[in-house]
């Protein structure tokens, strides 16, 4: 019995190259986006950087604040708010822009999701290598609770990857929705302790519980930039905001994305 | 006939398209009407469809414009779905073939070999193995790593058929893909059909080129305004249609 089932799997093995599959169209989305352009790659770094500059600037000389090292608070949180926002963004048009697969080609729908969601991986690593490179000229008190980073990554994915398969169902039925979701990321953007203190947050804690992505950042913070232990309640409600959407992206998808095709 | 040698089998296949006349694709409208619902055209794209093709059978489906045939074909290789109560059921692995259809522009054909090998199933070592004969056979050898946008369309088309022969499927749809390239390449291409229906594969091809159809299908299904006109022995079904059109000039 057993070495029938383990017969099957490894008949099934080789033929299943599904990680292959999501990773070379994962690797051709980043491809597009950044070569052939004239500075390639580098403008996956200029983006966050120029941001940083342009905030840094009007936040620290304009309007004073007095959160230590505001340059790095200031880069973590942009570097994980511009991988939801562009993902975000992204994820909305990703089947109008990958008519051509789905057309001609037999592939799940998710796959494409996933892939676009690896490339984005990428370029999120790439600016956290930034990050960290640029940490080493500040004085960051790097120690054990950088551990905790792969598991705010994970949540702010899980977000991101549930938004993902609900919006980029509803843009192919209702066109206009970019621009409502521009908009949407616009004010949303305030709404996180990017630029501002995260104390601003907690005496404000409706903010923190409608908006996931504020209580990643927050523990992105706590783990990088203080040193300090997360706030776990905080922790454990974005994680079952974040399965929850989840959740109801896959019943979603499920339901309305059989016809996706026929539309576009 | 014995059912294991039924490779593609559709039972009452129909398709049924809903047209909006105005267009509601966004919120504006949509909240605009919404009190006054909008009028939604149903479309019969296909009408009850029933047909069986045997494995290693050369099967055409030939119809004029808006017949239907790209639907059909859409939905065989499940690129839509068919309407309620409508089944079809493919044994095997399939590829589609259509002109400049299947590639991503801004790649090189180097790379979209890899993908449309992965995609369709194979590991990335055995596309490897059939790399270099999928270039030569495409005579594609000095531009490999160029982006297929740069591409001439005899040359996107003979990469095509190229990879859908190398990736060894167990059924081609061919869409509307005769004649491709020149004179060379179509003796090559007509080698490796006749080679391909020896070797047990199945082909359809859709089109409305009679003579491709002629030469090599065993079986053809003539489609009208969606329906089933006839289904049968290939010169038989030909030589109607031929028939048809010509009443009808």
């Amino acid at each position: 019995m057993i070495n029938k089932i383990f017969k099957t799997l490894l008949e099934r093995l080789p033929e299943n190259n599904r990680f292959e599959r999501i990773w070379i169209l994962a690797k051709t989305d980043f491809k597009k986006r950044y070569y052939g352009t004239s500075l390639g790659i580098v403008w996956a770094m200029i983006n966050p950087l120029s941001q940083l500059v342009i905030y840094s600037l009007v936040f620290s000389v304009l309007f004073k604040n007095d959160i230590p090292n505001y340059t790095l608070y200031l880069f973590s949180g942009l570097i994980l708010w511009m991988f939801f926002s562009e993902s975000t963004k992204k994820g909305m048009h990703i089947f109008p822009s990958n008519l051509n697969l789905l057309e001609n080609v037999r592939i799940k729908k998710y796959n494409i999701l996933t892939a676009a969601m690896f490339s984005n991986l990428f370029t999120l690593a790439f600016n956290l290598v930034v990050f960290f490179i640029i940490s080493i000229f500040f004085s960051l008190p790097y120690n054990i609770n950088i551990l905790y980073l792969p598991l705010i990554l994970l949540n702010l994915i899980i977000l991101v990857y549930g938004i993902n398969l609900i919006v980029s169902v509803v843009y192919v039925y209702l066109r206009d929705f970019d621009h409502f979701w521009d908009i949407f990321i616009f004010g949303l953007f305030w709404a996180n302790p990017i630029v501002y203190s995260e104390a601003f947050l907690y005496q404000n804690k409706i903010v923190l519980a409608l908006n996931p992505v504020a209580g990643i950042i927050v523990n992105m913070h706590n783990s990088l930039i203080y040193g300090r232990s997360l706030d776990f309640p905080l922790l454990i409600w974005d994680f079952a905001y974040s399965i929850f959407i989840f959740v109801i992206g896959v019943v979603f998808f499920k339901h309305y994305s059989k016809k996706i095709t026929e539309i576009l | 006939m014995e059912t294991q040698d039924i490779v593609i089998s559709a039972k009452n296949v129909s398709k049924t398209f809903k047209i909006k006349d105005r267009n509601t694709n966004s919120i504006r409208s949509k909240v605009a009407n919404i009190f006054n619902p909008n009028h939604t055209r149903e479309i019969k794209a296909l009408t009850d469809i029933n047909f069986e093709v045997r494995r290693g059978e050369f099967f055409g489906i030939i119809g004029n414009n808006g017949s239907g045939k790209s639907t059909l074909l859409k939905i065989l290789t499940s690129v839509y779905e068919p309407d309620k109560g409508g089944k079809i059921s493919i044994e095997g692995n399939f590829q589609r073939l259509a002109l400049g259809a299947g590639f991503d522009l801004e790649i090189s054909a180097r790379e979209n070999i890899y993908l449309n090998g992965s995609l369709f199933g194979l590991s990335f070592k055995k596309i490897g193995g059939i790399f270099n004969s999928i270039i030569e056979f495409a005579e594609l050898e000095e531009f490999a790593d160029t982006k297929v946008k740069y591409f001439s369309s005899g040359m996107t088309s003979r990469l095509a058929f190229s990879i859908a022969v190398h990736v060894d499927a167990d059924i081609l749809f061919l869409d509307e893909f005769g004649g491709v390239g020149d004179l060379g390449f179509r003796r090559k291409s007509e080698q490796v059909f006749k080679e391909s229906i020896v070797e047990g594969k199945t082909i359809v091809h859709v089109s409305h080129e009679i003579g491709t159809l002629k030469e090599y299908c065993d079986r053809v299904l003539w489609l009208e305004r969606g329906e089933c006109k006839m289904i049968g022995e290939a010169n038989e079904v030909l030589d109607q249609y031929l028939a048809s059109c010509n009443s009808q000039v």
